[in-house]
């Protein structure tokens, strides 16, 4: 498929996302709404982490860390200073940048596996810190108080549609930001240190400065999510945001939909999101966890199935028939 | 020919007959919101069990339940009561997206829930935007009555109000055993139920008088305790205040024995002390532990003696007897369907309001009746302390309830 | 000085029981770079195994080990069969760890509507609650049985490793696949042998757990993190190197926990990990 092809595709998908509260009862205060914002969300979330996972293949467990300090970001600012959410966020994204080259610069002299073990260490002693960290109110969390409605508190208690297009304005800005990547140098390096640290620095690339923006970058989108997150759920605490459950939504929508993909991330979570919604809220009857079975479940399958995810069985099914 | 069309027709007759009838149904939909999966699942089910348990004594007239009700079947003339259930999995951003669903797709008129105050304060912000109304029957934070919301009841007593009995147990046992406790330890699980208990704990002592030496928190799951028994050991307070969940509680219990911990006074706060299958897990080793309850089975015999017919309903669902956080809700479930019958409205200003104005009579509560003040809690919210002893919950204070003397100091875990 | 002596005990009884779960992790990382997910999760299965066959006939945990040894080795290797083999050798690194993270979900679920969320305690067991006083220095008789059947456990495979030809087929199989199918050695029957192995090692564990612990579906989460980060620190494949990082880590968590602040016992222990690794990015004796 061609390029032009390609683009204008994208942008008639983008045409339909923005036309999408049109439709009456879609979005508005139905579920359906709230789904469309979670999709929408957790697409951005997984494509920042794609960046850094999929197109530098630097697989990090430790994603929720900077997730949670861009919604402490936006939540400090609304409960404990009373100055706008935007500041918050942009402040928080902005230590998470900082906080993701700190962290992860000794860390990229690990490979493969103590790799992603380290992240995982590094998510468990911030969520730990946080929880007994009273600045920011420790295992206590912070709660909102009632917002006036508008995009200068960022707030709206009724209508979701605010909250859609705050969304999709994330999903825009992520994944322009990652179409720009894959067309320009800095993807090719990226890409270049994905496939051979080692051919890719005897090329001339310097392969730590690559992976230390990637990560910075990743950072910095992920935290803008949880600054979102936290908007949305007028709460937060160390388990909502720091856990290693949130650091594995990260990757598994990312894998799900296609790893180191550009549409990968948006697929795995418009699979993914409604699948846990609706199981939740119309399977849990049936018994404790069975919607959580059917995920478990369903991950196994596919990762034994497909590990290219639902970009990989969209390649498959494309790919011309051999002759018989 | 001729009997087609009338079978035809009779058919057609039935069908407008039955969609009339059941234009006519009038259900109110009532949400339940609690934990149905994760580590408080049990606790979840629970309540749940027991808001179910009190819709059935609402809808259909049960042999010797004595409970004040309409006189009809239902309320306000023949409405039946439909619970619609929801899971937070313990989790404020579920429970407030399920709150949303629950009152917009499903259409419910209130929520009763949530058990976790963390949960429960997204989801009653929901329903206070949406001018819904909701009932928490044991969330026990004292946060949820500061917040100035005007649809919003909390039935049991505050982590406050539990402190604050504590600190004056021990200032009544100092009078009968003069300076037996000058120092104070709390352990507590690092949540925020955890903190916000032994927050208000380690105030309410330092209140009455006592110095609080010890202050450890533990992470909840954990795969032992041992570091945080020995630093409390360390430390030898007279007495140690504990707010415990479920498992976490019989982990205590046991490294307290493995170690040889034993303070004058072992205190708890709700949850593992008071449930019967736990208690019966620990047999003896659970004897002579303090705890609150706003109910057990013997002060129901005693105290509450319209619970047990109601409990055998209960008992049904769940295999147990009620225990202080349960039978909350089921109150809460009660008390919302009478103040919907004598507002004779679904006008939900008019409901709160009756709610907030009305002494209501409670046989399911202790004390026998449940007033609100103008935060939504309830004041006449009362416990006992209690000491568990061979399964049985003695109770101790206040003295009009006690019936036996404490044992007191605690026993050597070598001397039982 | 006792109290020091103490928190030490206690962190080497703790280090053992972390030692015998990562055991089996370490051979699957070690011979096919697989990190499983659900290997806290096999724990709690196999604390399940031996609580029901306490509670329904009275076995002691003492005996039923063997059961929940038995059958987490049937686990391990209808998990190889069913799931990793279908997701190694593939292009995605992180396919077996995905798959095996579903697992851990589908495990903790299916025993939480089974068994409901219950903490389920044997009561009369043989061991509950015996301890010995030695100087003023309490051992729990229950950990340190676990202890020794850890030992055990570590001895009886470095044994098996070391000195049997199946044991030196593993090995050969870490270190170059290619090469050992070439000298005749069956690789498939060695990866399921591993999972079985692995998979054994963590259910004498849980066998013996009911004994003092109680059994709930979530209880495998921080074994697991903890074996994962243990089997890393020692070097993935290294018997040795395992069984000295999980003391060390059982050291480091009392330590922190009784000289710092309970609360920040898991935080020391990932900090400690995360500073050696940085000096040793191979662990303490990897490959």
């Amino acid at each position: 498929m061609n390029e032009l092809r390609k683009g204008w595709m994208w942008y008639c998908l983008l045409a339909v996302l923005a036309a999408l509260p049109l439709c009456p009862g879609l979005v508005g205060n139905a579920f359906s709404g709230h789904v469309l914002v979670l999709v929408l969300l957790y697409a951005s979330m997984a494509q920042a982490w794609n960046i850094l996972g999929g197109y530098c293949g630097q697989v990090s467990f430790g994603h929720s860390v900077f997730f949670g300090i861009g919604a402490y970001g936006a939540g400090m600012a609304v409960v404990t200073w009373h100055i706008s959410p935007w500041l918050g966020a942009l402040a928080g994204a902005g230590a998470a940048a900082a906080v993701s080259v700190v962290v992860s610069y000794p860390c990229f002299r690990l490979k493969g596996h103590y790799f992603a073990i380290a992240t995982f260490a590094i998510v468990e002693i911030f969520h730990r810190l946080f929880m007994v960290w009273d600045w920011v109110g420790g295992a206590l969390g912070l709660d909102y108080p009632m917002l006036p409605d508008g995009w200068a508190s960022f707030s709206w208690a009724k209508s979701k549609v605010g909250y859609y297009y705050g969304a999709f304005g994330l999903f825009l800005l992520v994944f322009s930001v990652v179409r720009w990547i894959e067309r320009h140098r800095f993807g090719y390096y990226l890409r270049a240190v994905r496939e051979g640290q080692e051919t890719a620095e005897s090329l001339g690339v310097d392969a730590t400065r690559m992976k230390l923006r990637a990560m910075a970058l990743s950072a910095f989108l992920a935290a803008l999510c949880g600054a979102f997150f936290v908007q949305y759920n007028f709460r937060v605490d160390p388990p909502m945001v720091m856990s290693l459950d949130m650091s594995m939504s990260f990757v598994l929508i990312t894998v799900l939909g296609g790893v180191g993909t550009f549409l990968g991330p948006l697929l795995g979570a418009a699979v993914l999101i409604p699948l846990q919604e609706y199981t939740r809220a119309y399977l849990s009857h049936l018994g404790a966890g069975v919607d959580l079975i059917v995920f478990g479940l369903l991950i196994i399958l596919v990762m034994v199935k497909q590990p290219g995810g639902i970009m990989g069985l969209i390649g498959a099914l494309a790919r011309p028939r051999e002759v018989k | 020919m001729r009997s087609k069309w009338s079978v035809l027709l009779s058919v057609a007759m039935g069908g407008a007959l039955a969609a009339t009838g059941s234009a006519q149904e009038k259900v109110i939909k009532v949400g339940t919101l609690f934990p149905l999966t994760g580590p408080v699942a049990l606790a979840g089910e629970r309540c749940k069990a027991a808001v179910e348990t009190m819709a059935e004594v609402i809808n259909t007239r049960q042999p010797g339940i004595n409970l004040p009700l309409p006189k009809q079947p239902g309320i306000l003339d023949g409405y039946k009561i439909v619970l619609v259930n929801a899971d937070t999995q313990g989790k404020p951003d579920v429970a407030k997206s399920e709150a949303e669903r629950l009152f917009n797709q499903e259409g419910c008129y209130a929520i009763i829930g949530c058990y976790n105050s963390s949960c429960t304060k997204p989801a009653s912000a929901v329903a206070e935007r949406e001018n819904k109304i909701f009932l928490a029957g044991c969330a026990s934070s004292s946060a949820l009555t500061e917040r100035g919301l005007k649809n919003f009841f909390r039935f049991c007593p505050t982590d406050r109000t539990e402190s604050q009995q504590y600190a004056e147990y021990f200032k009544a046992l100092n009078q009968d055993f003069p300076g037996a406790i000058k120092t104070v330890g709390v352990i507590y699980e690092n949540s925020e139920f955890g903190v916000h208990a032994a927050n208000e704990a380690s105030q309410a002592c330092k209140a009455a008088g006592m110095t609080v030496v010890a202050d450890v928190p533990f992470n909840s799951g954990a795969t032992n305790l041992n570091s945080e028994v020995q630093t409390i050991k360390a430390k030898n307070p007279d007495a140690v205040i504990a707010a415990c969940l479920g498992g976490d509680y019989t982990l205590w219990v046991r490294t307290m024995k493995m170690m040889g911990l034993a303070p004058k006074a072992v205190m708890n706060f709700c949850s593992g002390y008071q449930d019967p299958i736990i208690a019966k897990q620990l047999a003896a080793d659970g004897n002579f532990f303090l705890g609150s309850s706003g109910y057990s089975p013997e002060i129901a015999a005693k105290y509450m003696k319209d619970v047990a017919p109601v409990e055998a309903l209960y008992r049904k669902k769940t295999g147990v007897e009620f225990d202080s956080d349960s039978i909350q809700e089921a109150v809460a479930l009660y008390v919302l369907a009478m103040a919907i019958d004598k507002s004779k409205t679904l006008d939900v200003n008019k409901v709160v309001t009756t709610i907030r104005n009305t002494v209501w009579d409670s046989p399911l509560s202790l004390g026998g009746k449940i007033a609100f003040d103008a935060n939504g809690q309830n004041t006449r919210a009362t416990e006992i302390i209690t000491q568990l002893k061979n399964l049985n919950y003695v109770s101790l204070y206040p003295k009009s309830y006690a019936e036996a003397k404490v044992t007191f100091p605690f026993p050597g875990w070598d001397k039982r | 000085m006792t109290m020091f002596l103490q928190v030490a005990l206690d962190g080497i009884l703790a280090g053992m029981l972390y030692a015998v779960v990562a055991a089996g992790l370490t051979l699957m990382w070690g011979v096919m770079d697989v990190i499983n997910f659900a290997h806290g999760d096999f724990l709690m299965v196999a604390m399940y195994v031996s609580y029901w066959l306490g509670f329904l006939w009275r076995v002691d945990p003492l005996v039923s080990w063997v059961a929940s040894g038995a059958f987490l080795f049937l686990l391990g290797v209808v998990t190889y069969k069913l799931i990793v083999s279908r997701c190694i050798g593939g292009k995605s690194p992180m396919a077996a760890l995905l798959a095996t993270f579903g697992l851990s979900m589908l495990l903790k679920n299916l025993a939480l509507n089974r068994f409901s969320p219950n903490f389920l305690i044997l009561t009369h067991t043989l061991l509950e609650g015996r301890k010995l006083t030695l100087g003023g220095v309490i051992v729990s008789v229950p950990q340190l049985v676990t202890s020794l059947f850890s030992l055990a456990v570590f001895g009886a495979l470095y044994f098996i490793l070391e000195k049997t030809r199946t044991g030196w087929a593993i090995q050969a199989t870490a270190m170059d696949r290619e090469a050992s199918e070439l000298m005749g050695i069956s690789t498939e029957w060695i990866y399921v042998l591993v999972f079985g192995i692995g998979g054994a090692c963590v259910g004498v564990a849980g066998g013996l757990l009911p004994s003092y612990l109680a059994v709930h579906p979530n209880m495998g989460t921080l074994f697991g993190l903890i074996a994962f980060v243990i089997v890393a620190l020692g070097g993935f494949g290294s018997i040795l190197g395992t069984l000295l990082a999980a003391l060390l880590i059982g050291l480091v968590e009392a330590f922190a926990g009784f000289y710092i602040a309970p609360v920040f016992k898991y935080v020391a222990v990932f900090a400690v990990y995360l500073v050696v690794i940085m000096v040793r990015p191979k662990g303490l004796f990897g490959w």
